[in-house]
C-alpha cells in the first residue's frame, strides 16, 4: 500500500499522520479513515502531511470532502506539515487558502481547540 | 536511454503497477525525486481518467504505456482504445470559491499540464495517444554529475 496512516490522540484532538502517497489507489483508504475520525459532531482533527510524498487530485477530493463534512458537523479540522512538493501541489490546485493550514503539528492542535 | 513497455488492464491494479515501475526506473537511473514525483502524479491523473471515463462498455481494455528514461527527460506514452478524448481541450478548473462550492473536476488535467514540460495528444488508428514529457534537468544541476 502506498500510504501508511498513524493515529494519535492528544487530549481531545485526534492527529492523523499520513505517510507515503495519496493517489487514486490509496485515496479511498485515507477517505475512510477521515470519515471515521470526523463521524459525529464536535470532533477535532489535525491531519499531519509532513511525511507525505505527493498527493494527486484523487487525494484533494477526499480532503475537500473531509473539510466540508467537518464544517457541516461543527467539527474542527486543520492540516499541517504542508511543505515541499506537497505544498507545490496545494498551490497548483489553489488549495493553500482554502484549507486551514497550520505551520506545525502543535499549532494545528492549538488551532482546532 | 531505456524504454520499458507495459500493457495494463483498465483497473486500479494496473495503476499501482505503473507507479511501482516508475519508482524502479527512477532508482535504476538515479533520477532526482522532483521530476519523478511530477511524472507519477501526472500518470495517476491520466490513467485514472482512462479507467473512469474512456470506456462505457464495462469490459476489460488494455492500456499501453511506454516509459522512456534518458539523462535529460522522462517520457510516458499512454495509449488507450476508448472514445476519442483530447484532455488538453478541457477548460481550466475554477480554482477560486469557498469550500462549500469547490469541486475538483478538471483538476487532474490541470495538474498534468502544469507539472509536465510538454503534453501532446494525437488520435491514431482509433487510439488515444498522450505523450507526457518531463525535463529532468529543469530541477537544477545538483544531481548526476560525474555519473557514467
Amino acid at each position: 500500500m502506498a500510504v501508511d496512516l498513524r493515529e494519535e490522540a492528544v487530549g481531545d484532538v485526534a492527529v492523523l499522520e499520513v505517510k507515503g502517497r495519496i493517489d487514486s489507489s490509496s485515496a479511498p483508504v485515507v477517505g475512510e479513515r477521515l470519515t471515521a475520525l470526523l463521524a459525529g459532531s464536535g470532533r477535532r482533527l489535525v491531519v499531519d502531511l509532513a511525511q507525505l510524498e505527493y498527493i494527486s487530485s484523487a487525494g484533494f477530493r477526499i480532503l475537500l470532502l473531509a473539510a466540508k463534512r467537518a464544517e457541516e458537523a461543527g467539527s474542527r479540522f486543520a492540516l499541517c506539515g504542508v511543505a515541499g512538493k506537497v505544498r507545490q501541489l496545494f498551490d497548483l490546485g489553489g488549495f493553500l487558502d482554502l484549507f486551514p493550514i497550520s505551520a506545525s503539528r502543535e499549532e494545528g492542535i492549538a488551532a482546532v481547540r | 536511454m531505456t524504454t520499458v513497455e507495459r500493457i495494463i488492464a483498465n483497473d486500479a491494479g494496473g495503476l499501482e503497477e505503473i507507479v511501482r515501475l516508475v519508482d524502479e526506473l527512477a532508482a535504476a537511473h538515479d533520477l532526482p525525486a522532483g521530476p519523478v514525483t511530477d511524472m507519477q502524479v501526472a500518470l495517476d491523473e491520466v490513467l485514472t481518467n482512462i479507467v473512469q471515463y474512456a470506456h462505457t462498455d464495462g469490459a476489460a481494455h488494455d492500456i499501453r504505456i511506454r516509459l522512456t528514461v534518458s539523462p535529460e527527460t522522462l517520457e510516458a506514452e499512454v495509449e488507450d482504445d476508448g472514445r476519442p478524448f483530447d484532455p488538453l481541450t478541457l477548460p481550466p478548473p475554477d480554482l477560486r470559491g469557498a469550500l462549500a462550492d469547490r469541486a475538483v473536476g478538471g483538476l487532474g488535467i490541470h495538474f498534468v499540464k502544469r507539472l509536465m514540460t510538454e503534453v501532446r495528444y494525437t488520435f491514431v488508428d482509433n487510439r488515444n495517444r498522450l505523450v507526457l514529457t518531463k525535463r529532468v534537468a529543469d530541477q537544477g544541476e545538483a544531481h548526476g554529475s560525474g555519473s557514467s
